[in-house]
């Protein structure tokens, strides 16, 4: 990140802030889409975001720590815009994460589609440690600093996440296998 | 299409392939109306002690302090130090009017100065008077701050004061994560607020003293920032306390900070009166502003 740009936007320069804005905003939008799974509550954790970005930037004592510290804000924001919602409504019957896996050891084939759908069924707190560590390749101790939560809860929601999301794509695979042969 | 397995390596190359899937997004689609409201938003202060203002500065803008139940300052002179026991009385009358803007040259006038009016507030009346006699603290009473000398509040070496008032009072069990750590009732008593913050954390405390300001009884405790606390890893607004209907009444300035809080019960109205400097501010500017906190007389309607 520029920090000069930062720098200036901390001042009050307006047009230095929307170029942060370009700067950023893509990936914030994109982020905050896989976290909610849904482009309008996105659009509006975003904005909000943003705003808090502009809004807060004078308390950001080193401008060059300013990506985690927006992240931090972006996260705050899909989390209030994610408990205004209840568009998630469940639809896959999940499987014990300590039921067998498919008993003869084949593949399964999983599209996008229940990659989604088993991804809606995690909590935005698992989303949201999903979503900072495999698509911004960010290690568990930056995510833990951005979600404000201890390095061994984040360690543990992914973990918790990635066998949810296992047991999921399982279920979907044998429930359409199931269909396919009936 | 991904071929999974079962392994948890297989999940994660799924997912991380499905993450980076292109989806369009484009900021650009909000960046107008967003940046149209910019214009109507002010930038919150870095702390809640506004800059010094030049002379040729006029209204301070974006205090970022909400609320209801506070806010006011003053400066002192050095003649007025004195023991936190032995304040001053309620003779003292409230300046009707806002002070005219401090020159930074000269400094704030002695006053009496009016640093809060609560006397129209239903719930919370009181109008609360210091006196300042130091000629290096600037500030805006009428809009409720105080500064010392060439260095504001902030570290490494500033000081300045605050008051507030209220029946209530939130104090976050952790300043960094505040927004998630307000207690579920607050402090209604000197004794509760006191305890409520010697246990807070980031900050050690100091044994509490008894105190009486104005005739009025409370304690004195101090508390000490640690020097290692990263503000930047914390939520915004590094908040210590707040007040109903103000979540963020009460800022931190930065690692390091002093807080010296004198707090007293006026019937049944707990004021507190918060002082703030360092370990390098200079002792003369820190018994300034002691002397500040112990001439606050208090006026009930």
């Amino acid at each position: 990140m520029n920090t000069d740009l930062v720098t200036r936007a901390q001042g009050g320069d307006q047009e230095a802030f929307a170029d942060l804005v370009y700067a950023v905003g893509d990936r914030f939008l994109a982020v905050s889409h896989r976290i909610l799974s849904d482009i309008d509550l996105a659009e509006d954790a975003t904005q909000q975001a943003l705003l808090s970005v502009w809004q807060n930037l004078p308390q950001l004592r080193d401008p060059a720590r300013f990506e985690a510290w927006s992240y931090r804000l972006l996260v705050r924001a899909c989390y209030a815009e994610g408990r205004k919602s209840r568009r998630w409504a469940p639809n896959l019957r999940l499987l014990s994460v300590d039921e067998p896996m498919v008993a003869d050891g084949t593949s399964a084939v999983v599209d996008r589609d229940q990659l989604e759908r088993a991804f809606r069924r995690l909590s935005l707190n698992h989303r949201t440690v999903v979503v900072l560590h495999h698509y911004l390749d960010l290690p568990l101790d930056r995510v833990a600093e951005i979600v404000g939560a201890p390095l061994g809860t984040v360690g543990s929601r992914l973990h918790y996440a990635t066998r949810q999301l296992r047991s999921a794509l399982i279920a979907d695979a044998q429930l359409t296998a199931r269909e396919v042969a009936q | 299409m991904t071929d999974f397995k079962t392994s948890d390596g297989d999940v994660n190359r799924a997912i991380r392939s499905w993450l980076r899937e292109d989806r369009h997004e484009d900021v650009s689609r909000i960046a107008g109306a967003l940046l149209d409201q910019v214009d109507t938003i002010p930038q919150r202060r870095a702390t809640w002690w506004p800059a010094r203002r030049t002379p040729t500065m006029n209204k301070i803008v974006g205090l970022g302090l909400a609320a209801a139940a506070v806010v006011a300052v003053v400066l002192i002179g050095s003649q007025l130090i004195g023991s936190p026991t032995n304040v001053g009385g309620p003779g003292i009358e409230p300046t009707p009017t806002p002070e005219p803007s401090p020159s930074v040259a000269a400094g704030l006038p002695e006053g009496p100065h009016l640093l809060l009016d609560q006397t129209e507030d239903g719930s919370d009346p009181v109008a609360i008077t210091v006196t300042i006699a130091a000629p290096e603290w600037f500030g805006e009473p009428a809009e409720g701050f105080i500064l010392s000398g060439e260095s504001d509040a902030d570290p490494p070496d500033g000081a300045g004061m605050i008051v507030f008032a209220a029946r209530e009072y939130y104090v976050y069990g952790d300043p960094c994560t505040w927004s998630t750590t307000r207690p579920d009732t607050p402090a209604t008593t000197v004794d509760e607020l006191v305890d409520a913050l010697a246990n807070q954390a980031l900050r050690e405390a100091s044994a509490p003293e008894d105190i009486t300001v104005d005739g009025y009884a409370g304690k004195k405790i101090i508390l000490h920032m640690a020097d290692d606390v990263d503000f930047d890893a914390c939520e915004p607004e590094f908040t210590l306390f707040g007040l109903p209907g103000d979540d963020r009444a009460r800022y931190s300035q930065g690692a390091g900070q002093i807080e010296e809080l004198w707090i007293v019960d006026v019937d049944g109205l707990i004021v507190v009166l918060d002082g703030n400097y360092y370990a390098d501010t200079p002792q003369n500017a820190v018994d300034e502003l002691r002397a500040i906190l112990a001439s606050a007389t208090f006026e009930l309607p």
